[in-house]
């Protein structure tokens, strides 16, 4: 594969991962969209339901707002059902962020709409939080 | 962002690798909300460790023994078992003894261990302008409404603000956003802590991060009204702070017209009875528990619930929980509070309530603690909070009304509804 396609957005929490892409176009909740136990998506308001996000870089428009967020993302990085990465469009909320540094799921935002028409389930995305910058991989 | 030579010593290590962890962290936070500098805070509200989540006791744990020391005063928010009485909620002793892990891990880092999601009833009272971070947003709104501090509603990070004594500027912490965006108009006449729970929440339903200019009110709140109607809008719509003309540091009385322009929102009788009615989705004569004291409650609610109990009995097959912190249990026995209360077979709890402690099914414990929630037909609540939270974390029905009635409910044994 040659001349990767790269999507530079804002990164807001470092790290550097490799995961396959899961595409969402409804705001995620941590507390309540997910069953912490097995990653699987139980939401009713998430186009996610029925599928699971562990392993995944979850490309969302946005977080819904909770201030215990953040201990939900932790305890599905406890369980090892966390998502490896996380892309929006929003700016997270500063819970979603602090149990993103503390979890060390790395975050980018401003990107989630670009990345989400042209990515689609399974494409292998790397995530680098310090630049902001994603690289597809390989694309499904 | 600018950095003062004290936060460059704690990352450079001077202070420790713990210290270095938590600047770290907070720097990182604060560039990712473009902070542009750092304060110093007055004042933390900090996670408790909580043994119904996995490795969560052993995160604070961790902390404690790599040298963490809360640099400015601190206390703990609200824990997953009543430390000193779990036999009366029946909690897992495993569940108990790893909670009681956590606050030796406080002990060891100098937190003021109130367990509770009203610290200020424990004497933690910060005061105009004092920076500071909360993880409770009841914490949170109460502090920035009523007592004029400043504060973000944050995650686990109020614990490295208070080890380091600083925290990012931005958001509340900026006189920018401490501006009202909606003028509430208040055109019913709430009365009692369920009332005002139900005020706020009707309010944030309808303003999600808003801040709320609130106008109409016959007369002052007293503090536990105050502490309800802020408690019931981060409910439901993650308020961070309202601004109540004449309470709300520094507004006084004349400023009600600063919200003239803004989207206006009136709140009538037929608001509050529609919360009322969403959170009445159990049979009347099928409960198991009543509760009060969410959030946790003052001395003043201490007293009447025991005026309320005074010479009467709970129903038998009805159990009465009581929540506040232990500071409170303690005044309330000191004071003969608790003779009346118990006489009657209320159970007074601390530390924890109905949605913290083991009933929850949303938690995630360790599967070796054994832990199994119990099945419940419903609770009677007298909070708008305690009763969304029932119906997201226990899955249980509930029935809200006012203390008053909630209290002749466990004695009848038959639910009072509000209206």
């Amino acid at each position: 594969m040659s001349d990767k396609t790269t999507f530079e957005g804002r990164g807001i929490v470092k790290g550097n991962v490799t995961g396959p892409a899961l595409v969402s176009r409804t705001p995620f909740s941590f507390l309540g969209d997910v069953d912490i136990r097995t990653g699987d998506v139980i939401g009713e308001l998430s186009d996610l339901r029925g599928r699971n996000i562990a392993g995944r870089v979850l490309v969302v428009p946005a977080t819904r707002g909770s201030a215990g967020a953040w201990r939900f993302l932790y305890q599905l990085k406890q369980h090892g059902t966390h998502p490896v990465a996380v892309i929006t469009g929003e700016l997270p909320d500063p819970s979603v962020v602090q149990g993103a540094i503390l979890s060390g799921v790395p975050i980018i935002s401003g990107l989630a709409d670009r990345i989400g028409n042209t990515v689609t389930d399974a494409t292998l995305l790397c995530v680098d939080g310090d630049s902001g910058v994603v690289t597809v991989i390989e694309a499904q | 962002m600018r950095l003062s030579d004290q936060d460059k010593a704690l990352l450079d290590g001077v202070k420790g690798d713990v210290d270095r962890q938590a600047m770290e962290a907070l720097v990182q936070l604060g560039e990712a909300f473009d902070a542009e500098d750092m304060v110093d805070i007055g004042y933390a509200h900090v996670h408790a460790g909580m043994a119904m989540y996995l490795g969560d006791v052993e995160l604070m744990e961790e902390l404690a023994e790599r040298g963490a020391r809360m640099a400015v005063p601190a206390s703990t928010n609200i824990a997953n078992a009543d430390m000193e009485n779990w036999q009366a909620t029946r909690a897992p002793e495993s569940l108990v003894r790893l909670q009681k892990r956590a606050e030796t891990a406080h002990n060891t880092m100098g937190t003021g261990g109130c367990f509770t999601c009203t610290p200020y009833w424990a004497g933690h009272w910060p005061t105009w302008n004092t920076h500071m971070a909360s993880i409770e947003s009841g914490v949170t709104v109460f502090c920035n409404s009523v007592l004029g501090a400043r504060s973000n509603r944050d995650g686990f990070f109020a614990v490295y603000a208070g080890m380091t004594g600083r925290y990012p500027r931005f958001g509340l912490h900026l006189d920018e956003n401490r501006k009202p965006t909606h003028r509430v108009v208040v055109e019913a006449a709430p009365s009692g802590t369920a009332d005002f729970t139900v005020l706020g929440y009707a309010i944030g339903s309808q303003t999600t991060n808003a801040i709320p200019l609130i106008t109409g009110l016959e007369r002052r709140p007293n503090l536990d009204e105050l502490d309800a109607l802020g408690v019931g809008m981060a409910t439901s719509g993650g308020v961070a702070m309202f601004i109540l003309p004449g309470v709300t540091p520094p507004y006084g009385d004349g400023d009600a017209g600063l919200g003239a322009g803004l989207p206006s929102l009136p709140i009538q009788e037929r608001d509050l009875r529609a919360v009322y009615e969403d959170f009445c989705s159990g049979e009347h004569s099928r409960f198991d528990i009543v509760h009060l004291g969410c959030p946790h409650a003052s001395f003043e609610e201490m007293k009447h619930y025991a005026q309320l109990l005074d010479g009467k009995m709970v129903k038998p097959g009805v159990e009465l929980w009581i929540t506040t912190n232990r500071t409170v249990r303690q005044m309330a026995r000191d004071s003969g509070l608790l003779r009346p209360i118990e006489a009657s077979g209320a159970k007074v709890i601390s530390d924890t309530c109905p949605i913290s402690c083991h009933f929850a099914r949303t938690a995630s414990p360790d599967p070796a603690l054994g832990v199994e929630p119990p099945t419940l037909r419903a609770i009677v609540v007298d909070s708008a909070k305690q009763a969304r939270y029932i119906r997201d974390m226990i899955h249980c029905p509930t029935l809200l009304t006012t203390t008053e009635k909630a209290v002749e409910t466990a004695v009848s044994g038959t639910f009072v509804p509000r209206w």
